[in-house]
């Protein structure tokens, strides 16, 4: 690239990431980043009332409870037992079920509920009859199980809905939008390649989503960890890999951007309808896994799974002919994940500065 | 380097709608004058030169560049469109500022031609507010700025008088002179054929895409056989003087002015009729001022293409 086009690109950045950030109708994508953070940000509070609830029951237990004594407890021991082991429970409900033995007799049978918590933990135990028949301890410390439902939010929610739309909608309009507005003539207009355009126009809506999308990924991040103690939170940051996988969230948000906008680029100049190329890419990346390998390769989701950090285990509840047409394909390594997605996002780029060679500011038509 | 602007059997078709058709022009240095009713492919011309559309069929260099080259053709051609729409949220300046930025010039270069061109443009004093609140006159002036502010030896102007006052027109055209004079190619399409008939050096007319005639609009009028060239004589025995007319065969019609003090007449030479009026000069009739009374462009259109009102 040599210094007159990257000044010409500087100038094209100037007026693009001004009209992008701080266009009116671009406002929904910002409500749209926001919306997994609400989403963690009420989680978070869901857990303070449920923590809180938990010191509230260790409050009034008649002992002072400990984890191993909540593991204590074994299937089969009697509600007298349990009751001297932990105490009387903060929480105690029963119904009676009245159950038939014979073609005209029935018994009745006493079902207990019994809750207790050292404050953090909680345990959850089920009589039948007087005997516990089933335990339940959930753990104040959900760290695992957390990082696996924050990256599900990643992956279903964030990437293929808020960056794919969001990124739809900046990169649609980076011609498009002018083109609507009658103004693209004011950069055809000038002596500077109009590939060099449409390099400076990618590059700002890169900024654009990338400033927008990071930062909601940041804030999600920072918002998931805050129902955390603060011990917790040091485990998870630095013992338990939280910060690389902060970090690898981040720069997974970015190559998204990456691959969705250059998508939506040459989408935007090949139609004067976003709405049959955004379907047909999300109906594309969404039976991404049903695809052949050969064809899994030629989408952004891809390789995107590929570079999370967190496997997310498929629903237990997938209809077994749906699990059937998942197809495998071996899995790839990070940098092939890297490079096959710039590959991809380089190959749209390069079909736009074809198109854009080819374009004519004709308006009547539009 | 050719030093005209080339379009060889050009054609535009958008679609199944004709832009332009076979066009062939070689438009020297001066002022231009694109002449037509609407539709008949003015800014379809004027798009071609610059690349904003591509021919269908032929081929347009401006001064030997190819118009698919723009990061060449535009450090010679300014052009000021028709488009009413800027890029949001821009004062004037700050219009002529980021185009120059676009070309690669530096700030301080950028800055300094953005406050001549905005100067020569006569909107110093607007330059600073945003162009959403500018007048439709102010908004002509400003992207003609733009067009001035590289100082490109091409100036394409699409009808840059329109919403601009009599004053506002007449330092338009002093402008369009200056640089005409200057060597500049002024291209520029108008419907206000008086206007164009006093700042032309030469004009293209169109009619429904096809060029009906090109060049100064002397010659063009002189080769409208079929039309006799309309003469204004004042003189001091005007009825003599028709007599005397009468006498040559390429004298058609010759009717006295209402104040009894000229006469105009129509011949089928005028060359002819300029050798005799030197005679009837030397035979004592005091001719006062002789004039062409059909060789405006007004005239000139109306015996190619139709009534003026096709213009409109």
């Amino acid at each position: 690239m040599n210094r007159l086009w990257w000044t010409q690109i500087k100038g094209v950045l100037r007026l693009e990431l001004k009209k992008t950030l701080l266009a009116k109708r671009g406002l929904w994508i910002y409500f749209l980043a926001a919306s997994p953070v609400l989403i963690f940000i009420a989680f978070t509070f869901a857990m303070s009332a449920h923590r809180s609830r938990m010191e509230d029951l260790s409050r009034h237990s008649d002992k002072q409870l400990t984890y191993s004594d909540l593991q204590a407890v074994q299937p089969g021991m009697t509600k007298e037992e349990v009751i001297a082991m932990l105490g009387k429970p903060s929480i105690r409900w029963q119904y009676t079920e009245n159950r038939p033995i014979g073609p005209h007799t029935t018994e009745n049978l006493l079902h207990e509920h019994l809750s207790y918590s050292d404050g953090q933990d909680d345990l959850q135990l089920d009589l039948s009859d007087g005997k516990v028949d089933s335990i339940n301890i959930q753990t104040g410390d959900n760290r695992g199980q957390d990082s696996v439902m924050f990256a599900g939010i990643f992956q279903f929610f964030f990437l293929r809905l808020v960056v794919f739309f969001g990124c739809l909608g900046i990169f649609m309009n980076l011609f498009r939008g002018e083109v609507l507005d009658h103004s693209l003539h004011f950069y055809f207009l000038a002596p500077v390649r109009r590939e060099v355009v449409m390099v400076g126009k990618f590059i700002a809506g890169l900024l654009a989503t990338c400033i927008i999308f990071v930062t909601s990924e940041i804030l999600q991040t920072a918002a998931f960890l805050w129902h955390f103690s603060p011990g917790v939170r040091e485990l998870y940051l630095y013992q338990n890999h939280g910060l690389t996988q902060a970090f690898q969230y981040v720069g997974i948000t970015m190559l998204a951007c990456v691959g969705y906008g250059a998508l939506f680029l040459v989408a935007g100049m090949l139609f004067r309808n976003p709405i049959p190329p955004a379907a047909m890419v999300l109906i594309w990346e969404a039976i991404n896994p049903f695809l052949p390998s050969v064809l899994k390769q030629i989408s952004v989701i891809y390789y995107l799974k590929a570079l999370c950090p967190v496997n997310v285990p498929s629903s237990q509840g997938t209809p077994a002919l749906l699990a059937l047409l998942v197809s495998t394909s071996e899995p790839i390594s990070a940098p092939l994940a890297v490079l096959g997605l710039l590959t991809v996002s380089l190959l749209a780029v390069c079909i736009s500065g074809i198109q854009v060679r080819r374009m004519e500011i004709n308006y009547t038509t539009e | 380097m050719s030093d005209r602007i080339l379009f060889e059997d050009v054609s535009k078709f958008y679609g199944e709608i004709l832009g332009v058709n076979r066009v062939n022009l070689s438009i020297p240095p001066g002022i231009t004058s694109l002449v037509g009713p609407n539709g008949s492919g003015k800014t379809t011309l004027m798009n071609l030169m610059t690349g904003l559309v591509k021919p269908s069929r032929g081929r347009v260099e401006v001064l030997g560049i190819r118009t698919d080259d723009p990061e060449n053709l535009f450090q010679v051609v300014g052009y000021a469109t028709q488009f009413d729409a800027f890029p949001k949220g821009l004062t004037g300046f700050q219009f002529v500022y980021s185009y120059l930025c676009l070309s690669g010039r530096d700030q301080a270069s950028a800055e300094r031609l953005a406050a001549q061109a905005i100067h020569r443009a006569g909107m110093t004093e607007a330059a600073d507010r945003s162009i959403a609140s500018y007048s439709k006159g102010m908004r002509q002036r400003i992207r003609l700025a733009q067009a001035l502010a590289h100082d490109p030896r091409v100036l394409v102007l699409d009808e840059p008088l329109n919403g601009l006052d009599p004053l506002a027109r007449s330092e338009m055209i002093a402008i369009f002179r200056a640089a005409a004079a200057q060597g500049c190619y002024v291209i520029i399409s108008s419907h206000i054929l008086h206007e164009v008939d006093v700042i032309s050096d030469q004009v293209v007319l169109l009619s429904n895409g096809y060029v009906v005639a090109e060049g100064q609009i002397q010659t063009v009028r002189n080769e409208i056989q079929e039309h006799p060239t309309q003469i204004l004589i004042r003189c001091d025995r005007p009825r003599e003087l028709a007599a005397r007319m009468f006498g040559s065969s390429d004298t058609i019609e010759v009717s006295i002015h209402k104040d009894g003090r000229g006469l105009l007449l129509k011949t089928r030479d005028a060359d002819r009729f300029y050798l005799a009026m030197n005679e009837l000069a030397l035979n004592g009739i005091e001719i006062e001022s002789l004039a062409p009374a059909d060789d405006d462009v007004l005239s000139v259109y109306e015996y190619l293409i139709g009534s003026e009102e096709a213009v409109r």
